[in-house]
């Protein structure tokens, strides 16, 4: 049984507390640096949502906003997600979709009516009386958060941004700022280079990396700073708008790329784009695959890199990339007990516990299932690329395994559409310091494309005028 | 908790929905998005997609007769429409939009 | 095996002839090709260019009213509605109606006047419309803004459905009666040989048919050119968004006629809507997304309801309104082409009328009861000036 005061799920971390939040009405404590979510796991809080139709209890998987699992009621505002918002002192949340409480669900029923799943589209089809009383009972309980607490301010509050810049770039991890770093560098003073980053620090990748991964996203920031990149963080770049214009846009050329910051709707062109917008982690197929405790690799990195917190003692890790060797060592001397199977030969078949994660099913390649305990469940095996803004943009993508549907490019990172490269994970997978790597060429001839262009178009103005 | 795969866990899709939209002979992404309503929940298909594009390959390697009962159809893996906004993005921050320097 | 198990998303064969090709799998063609069915006549071919549910069936916002201008279109409905309240126990599949009504707020003393017109032609009618006060509107909806509208028309009957699963419904039941649908083929030519005399040329071979029937939305233009047909119906880009769900909380679809925003909340919990925004309508389908869309809908949507302001959109898209020039639709043949049937030209409405539409077709080409509709919905209407404008039109 969950017992929010002494939860089976131990979460360790280093140093003292320096605030506290409000988690449904009772105080935990939280550090600078922390974020909803991870104040609420270094806390012990085990269930911090409950899924849509199922109610099913679900915790935090990506632990870097693209995953739904981790939504809460943030200070009045439904359907947050819990690891994109600051701790600060005092801030309410609550979790949502569950009655009486998320830690005990009465409409978790739902899950063990449909244990197949819901078939939606032919369940209580007849007789008519029934089929309404359903609708009804549907309708009563869908939905997932409540609506917001009244917060007029922000329509009027809000504003709109437009630039032209040389060089944008959209994603601050390894590849996004040395793209930006060496695009910066080459261009000097003839041009801007203005990097948006939707989290509220740059690093990305190299965040979650246990050890090295703040020292190095600090470096690398340090480099994109001083070569003048302009940083945008907290704005998210959300679509790319082929057939508008906006105010400051030069020339005739349609598409701007759209972003948004909490108060702010930029709409941005530039001469190049430069897409180093990561991958979204992804998650494997084996039963209750949705537990709480099943964990990306990048999460688990992240909360000890980023936030000093050490989840469980007996993590099973599953993957066989460098990342997920670097994660087992760094798991290792952090103290815990880690298992670690490498998810080809040896498979994860299921989830077993209750409201936290107590153990797993594995099976080898000969078939023979063995039961292991462990109080975490690391899903380290690599991203898939987050590819949406290039297919907006027009970029040809194809689906690899690993990688997902990546971006088609040169060596120079040049794709389909003249203006546009990709760098780093969106263009296939790869370790945060090949991102890096690839990054950099990318940018220089991101830069030198538009810089010969430039000299193009000037070599062609003089023509004309001496012509005429 | 009942022993559920599930593939798209904002809309609490499982593998056996999946599966199921399979055997009904929907072998393209935009199909499968649109029988089980995965992918179309607060993430928008970025934990979902690849996984059920990979069941889907395997599923359309399995039925060489679909060249010749769809010939429109993709031959290659392709992604289902990434709708804007990729990340939600409030309705104030968007109105702000509303008349300001707009060309066009 | 559940109904749902035995859906068949495509036939195997084209057959080399049959007696009617329907062309286009959006709800019209599945929905006539069913009740063809049902009349014993399923020796029928829908061919499909892509999947079902891809064309503005599957993009469509899912409102269905009784509140219209024209006694014809309201008499359509409240039948049609009638269809829906049944669909789930006649063809097995739920569409997750919800009658909570349809809210149209008026913003102006003459808009008032001309609406109360069209109400009482609707209490005429059997429809319950109200026309309330803003404060009355207050009850129904508490978060309006009371300041945006003098009055409202409320129709507690109106409702909105799920769409995608009246295709599949449809699609169903008709394969058991014998229909075959080809999804992911295209028609690219149809030769004329005579009267009741056609040869279909599709990417899946060619079919000859007794009857082709044109149910191809903001396509059916170009169909209906490949017989010689100019049609004077066009392609109109719509946008919808959907919002992050929400615990339910809003009951009716509410509308601004003015401006032609429209929203409604889901069962899933989504603010699903739209809006007006002007295009270029060059005869071109386009179904790309554009940020102006977002920005025109987000503020005139917080204009009347401020305090979704902090509520973030999750998707937009786009799907084809195939718009006549007086808002009807067009049916029946073209002159000099027996067998070539038009169902198209239903601007932004053609989901809602479909079942009752599909059911007429039916009638009348199983040689059964003629609904007024077909002569009022007469292609040779735009010649001879017989036109009458349905008002009440969305976007």
């Amino acid at each position: 049984m969950p017992n929010p005061d002494h939860p089976p799920s131990s979460a360790e971390r280093s140093g003292g507390s320096d605030f506290h939040i409000e988690f449904e009405g009772r105080a935990v404590r939280a550090r600078h640096g922390d974020t909803v979510a991870s104040a609420l796991i270094a806390a012990g809080v085990q269930v911090l949502s409950r899924s849509l139709k199922f109610h099913r209890p679900r915790s935090v998987f990506c632990l870097s906003g693209s995953c739904g699992s981790c939504l809460m009621r943030i200070d009045g505002q439904p359907n947050t997600r819990s690891c994109q918002v600051k701790a600060e002192p005092g801030l309410r949340c609550e979790r949502q979709n569950a009655w009486p409480s998320a830690d005990y669900d009465l409409l978790s029923a739902a899950d063990a009516m449909f244990p197949l799943g819901m078939d939606h589209h032919t369940m209580f089809t007849s007789p008519r009386p029934l089929n309404r009383l359903m609708q009804k009972v549907v309708h009563q309980l869908g939905g997932l958060g409540r609506l917001p607490e009244v917060d007029a301010e922000l329509a009027s509050a809000a504003s709109v941004v437009c630039q032209h810049v040389a060089v944008l770039v959209i994603g601050g991890g390894p590849a996004g700022l040395a793209a930006a770093t060496e695009a910066a560098t080459a261009l000097g003073q003839t041009g801007r280079v203005l990097l948006l980053e939707s989290q509220h620090s740059v690093g990305g990748s190299y965040l979650c990396h246990p050890e090295l991964g703040r020292d190095r996203a600090h470096a690398a920031l340090q480099l994109a700073q001083e070569a003048g990149v302009e940083i945008l963080t907290g704005t998210a770049a959300f679509g790319f708008y082929r057939e508008e214009r906006h105010a400051a846009q030069p020339g005739a050329e349609l598409g701007f790329v759209a972003a948004a910051s909490d108060q702010v709707l930029y709409k941005l062109s530039a001469d190049r784009y430069v897409y180093a917008t990561g991958g979204a982690a992804q998650n494997l197929l084996f039963i209750d695959n949705d537990r709480p405790g099943v964990m990306s690799g990048r999460a688990v990195g992240r909360l000890l890199a980023c936030h000093g917190i050490r989840v469980g003692e007996m993590p099973l890790v599953v993957g066989c990339d460098p990342f997920a060797d670097e994660l087992v060592s760094a798991l290792r001397r952090s103290g815990q007990t880690v298992i670690h199977i490498d998810g080809t030969r040896e498979k994860l078949t299921r989830a077993l516990g209750g409201s936290w994660v107590e153990g797993a099913e594995v099976c080898d390649e000969r078939g023979v299932h063995r039961t292991v305990r462990c109080d975490l469940i690391v899903i380290a095996t690599p991203p898939a690329a987050a590819s949406e803004l290039l297919v907006q943009h027009g970029v040809t993508v194809e689906l690899r395994q690993p990688g997902g549907f990546v971006g088609v490019a040169d060596a120079q990172g040049q794709t389909n559409v003249p203006t546009v490269f990709v760098c780093g994970e969106v263009s296939g997978a790869m370790t945060a310091q090949d991102a890096a790597d690839h990054g950099a060429r990318v940018g220089l001839s991101a830069a030198q494309d538009r810089i010969s262009e430039q000299a193009r178009d000037a070599a062609a103005r003089n023509i004309g005028q001496d012509q005429e | 908790m009942s022993e559920k795969c599930i593939v798209c866990p904002c809309e609490d899709v499982t593998l056996a929905d999946v599966e199921q939209a399979i055997g009904l002979g929907y072998l393209d992404i935009d199909e499968v998005k649109r029988f089980t309503g995965l992918g179309t929940g607060s993430c928008q298909g970025k934990l979902c997609m690849v996984t059920t594009c990979q069941l889907l390959q395997t599923a359309q390697a399995a039925d060489p007769q679909r060249v010749q009962r769809q010939p429109e159809a993709q031959r290659v893996p392709h992604p289902f429409t990434p709708r804007p906004p990729v990340v939600p993005v409030p309705l104030g921050v968007l109105a702000a939009g509303k008349g300001a320097d707009r060309e066009r | 095996m559940s109904a749902r198990e035995r859906m068949p998303a495509s036939a195997a064969q084209l057959a080399t002839e049959a007696e009617t090709v329907i062309i286009g799998g959006g709800i019209m063609g599945l929905g006539i090709a069913y009740e063809l069915g049902k009349r014993g006549r399923s020796d029928i071919h829908v061919i499909e260019q892509e999947y079902l549910t891809s064309g503005a069936s599957g993009r469509n916002g899912g409102g269905v009213r009784m509140q219209w201008s024209t006694e014809l279109n309201i008499r359509l409905m409240q039948e049609s509605i009638e269809i829906c309240r049944n669909f789930a126990s006649e063809l097995g599949i739920n569409v997750w109606l919800r009658q909570g009504g349809y809210l149209f707020l008026i913003r102006s003393q003459q808009e008032l006047s001309r609406l109360e017109q069209t109400v009482a032609l609707q209490n005429r009618c059997g429809v319950p419309t109200r026309i309330l006060t803003p404060q009355e509107a207050l009850r129904v909806v508490p978060e309006l803004n009371p300041s945006g509208f003098v009055a409202a028309c409320y129709n507690p009957r109106d409702g909105v459905v799920f769409p995608w699963p009246f295709l599949w419904g449809y699609a169903h039941a008709a394969s058991e009666l014998g229909v075959h649908i080809h999804t992911y083929t295209k028609v690219t030519a149809i030769e004329v040989r005579g009267p009741h005399s056609f040869v279909v040329t599709t990417s899946k071979g060619t079919i000859r048919c007794e009857r082709v029937i044109n149910c191809a939305g903001a396509w059916s233009p170009a169909i209906a050119k490949l017989v010689g047909v100019e049609l004077p119906n066009h392609p109109h880009r719509h946008e919808i968004l959907a919002t992050e769900s929400l615990k339910p909380f809003l009951n009716p679809l509410v509308s601004v006629l003015s401006s032609g925003l429209y929203f409604s909340q889901s069962m899933r919990g989504e603010i699903v809507g739209g809006i007006t925004v002007p295009d270029v309508d060059d005869g071109t389908v386009r179904l790309g997304s554009r940020l102006r869309f977002l920005e025109d809908m987000s503020a005139e949507l917080l204009s009347v309801m401020p305090c979704l302001s902090s509520v973030r959109v999750l998707r937009q898209w786009a799907g084809p309104y195939d718009v006549s020039p007086d808002g009807l639709p067009i049916l029946g043949e073209p002159d000099g082409i027996p067998g070539f049937y038009l169902v198209c030209g239903f601007v932004g409405h053609g989901f809602m009328m479909a079942p009752v539409i599909a059911r007429h077709y039916a009638e009348l080409l199983c040689g059964g009861a003629r609904h007024p509709v077909f002569d009022r919905c007469r292609l040779s209407r735009f010649q001879d000036g017989s036109t009458e404008k349905e008002v009440m039109i969305i976007g």
